[in-house]
């Protein structure tokens, strides 16, 4: 799964979790039509109780969600986590989805001082790391919908 | 179904003991508990352990390991990982053990020691093991699943971070007088708020550390008890809960949520809290004394919800006024908590119904709840699980 960014080649650190296909990062869902929830990854599923699981279509979220919290984590998680040196302190935000989910994911270019819960966040990319091939290693990421400054 | 009651507890202290293996810990904590119900090895008709998860076979099969150094004797010995539930889940199925007639007397035991640091991820299958995700895509240790739940809390309720360093003041001081405790400091609102953000708004003295400990209890059909104990504390219930769906908690490993709640926050803590209460023909109302898993302050504020003490909302209020105190309405980890414990999986759940005995038998001092008659041991629990204990004496 190797895709081509503007900035040159990026592989996603994980496959079929989000795609930028359509020249927007997009997270990948999928919606059970029987009993309405939205899963993600698309590949846990976590029905309602009696639901007949019938009917799972994969989905594109919105690209655009709303900051409903966050943290700013000072200490570097261990492995299996890897970037391309200290990243701290950083952001983790949760972000609600029109679709009904709220999903978490590492919060860029928002200073700390504009974190506040309701603000407007869309889908990015952020590099992990590098890997031996010169490829950048990405993962999901949100950031403000109106940039900061 | 019989009554059950529990006649010896034994506690290997909380702390980090590098040169000690989990066999170590749990002997400790098993020699303890037989002296102290004055019974036999010989005479432990099964075993419920908790798995140790960092041990390998070993750690899998903790009883057998157990069994094999005080002397193997063919009795039933089934090893339970239930996460944070691990010890409550051992307990449940070693009262069911008696209640249901199959045997007279259960030990119940757990141990544990912490790896280093953050606990990590055990497997590296992203389909199946959503922990993987967590790591690797979001970087995402446990206190940051805690720091986001306590921003909701404060945005909704108001919370302060004063509130947030009076937990560990209050918890450091009965910690600091309990035997068995890691940490004995006792800390001031300035050293709380001026220790170092681990994962904003949680400060490093208001998440618990990752300990290694071992508790055991034993368990007797109770119209027998009394031949091994004048001080039998009955099992007024033992209970597990899982999760609802439509819970709105981020839980630890999951990087997704429902927007919409159709569910308590917690709710595999809440289903555990109300079967108990069920159980044991109470409510919230008649506990005297209660253990909740403050792994950080958040916690101790909404357990206190969760379990049904005080309204959504309420539970800064019930803080602020002592209430939580040792003498107020509801005693809440007079044995200092997980602030003054640390988490040691496997091991913290027996280790809270160690604690709860210990006060209504009324031996812990300075620490005592006054009268103490009904308690309450409650667990959190990775992944959906969580269990509850009540005891009477």
């Amino acid at each position: 799964m190797e895709m081509v960014s503007a900035e040159g080649k990026m592989i996603p650190a994980l496959p079929d979790l989000f795609t930028w296909d359509e020249g927007q990062v997009r997270l990948i869902s999928a919606h059970c039509r029987s009993c309405g929830t939205y899963f993600f990854p698309e590949f846990h599923q976590q029905h309602r109780p009696g639901c007949s699981r019938q009917g799972i279509e994969k989905v594109l979220l919105n690209k655009n969600g709303v900051l409903k919290s966050y943290t700013i984590q000072y200490y570097m998680p261990p492995l299996p986590f890897k970037a391309s040196g200290n990243i701290t302190p950083y952001v983790i935000g949760l972000v609600e989805f029109p679709e009904g989910i709220q999903i978490a994911g590492i919060v860029r270019e928002c200073p700390f001082e504009e974190l506040k819960i309701g603000l407007d966040m869309q889908v990015t990319t952020f590099v992990l790391y590098k890997n031996d091939q010169d490829q950048e290693v990405v993962t999901w990421a949100f950031r403000p919908t109106n940039p900061i400054r | 179904m019989r009554e059950v009651a529990i006649i010896g507890i034994g506690l290997h202290p909380w702390g980090k003991f590098s040169q000690k293996t989990f066999i170590d810990l749990g002997v400790e904590a098993v020699s303890k508990a037989l002296q102290d119900a004055q019974i036999q090895w010989k005479e432990i008709e099964t075993i419920c352990s908790g798995i140790y998860i960092w041990g390998g076979n070993a750690g899998h099969l903790s009883g057998q390991y157990l069994a094999s150094v005080f002397g193997e004797t063919g009795i039933p010995i089934v090893n339970v990982y239930n996460a944070c539930a691990t010890g409550a889940s051992a307990m449940r199925m070693a009262t069911m053990s008696i209640a249901s007639g199959q045997v007279d007397v259960a030990l119940a035991v757990g141990l544990d020691i912490s790896p280093e640091g953050f606990l990590g991820a055990k497997s590296d299958n992203p389909r199946q093991d959503r922990d993987v995700l967590r790591w690797r895509m979001v970087g995402m240790p446990n206190p940051v699943y805690w720091a986001l739940e306590c921003r909701k809390r404060m945005e909704k309720y108001g919370t302060t971070a004063e509130d947030l360093a009076r937990i560990k003041v209050l918890l450091s001081k009965y910690g600091a007088e309990n035997p068995n405790s890691r940490y004995k400091k006792i800390y001031t609102m300035e050293e709380v708020l001026s220790s170092k953000m681990v994962s904003d708004p949680l400060r490093l003295y208001e998440i618990c550390a990752t300990s290694d400990g071992a508790a055991a209890v034993i368990l007797c059909a109770a119209s027998k008890a009394r031949q091994y104990t004048s001080n039998p504390i009955t099992v007024a219930a033992s209970t597990l809960g899982s999760a609802l769906y439509g819970d709105p908690t981020l839980r630890i490993s999951a990087i997704s949520a429902p927007a919409k709640a159709e569910a308590p926050l917690l709710s595999e803590s809440y289903s555990a809290s109300q079967q108990a209460y069920k159980q044991a023909g109470i409510g919230p109302e008649d506990i005297d004394v209660l253990e909740l898993p403050d792994n950080s302050s958040w916690h101790y504020l909404q357990y206190l919800e969760t379990c049904g003490f005080c309204k959504e909302g309420e539970a800064e209020i019930m803080l602020k006024e002592g209430q939580t105190q040792i003498g107020g309405r509801l005693p809440v980890c007079p044995s200092g908590g997980f602030a003054s414990f640390g988490e040691a999986i496997g091991a913290q759940a027996t280790w809270q119904v160690a604690e709860v005995v210990m006060q209504l038998r009324g031996l812990c001092g300075s620490r005592q709840v006054a009268n103490a008659k009904v308690g309450m041991a409650q667990t959190y629990g990775l992944m959906g699980n969580s269990g509850t204990t009540i005891l009477k004496r």
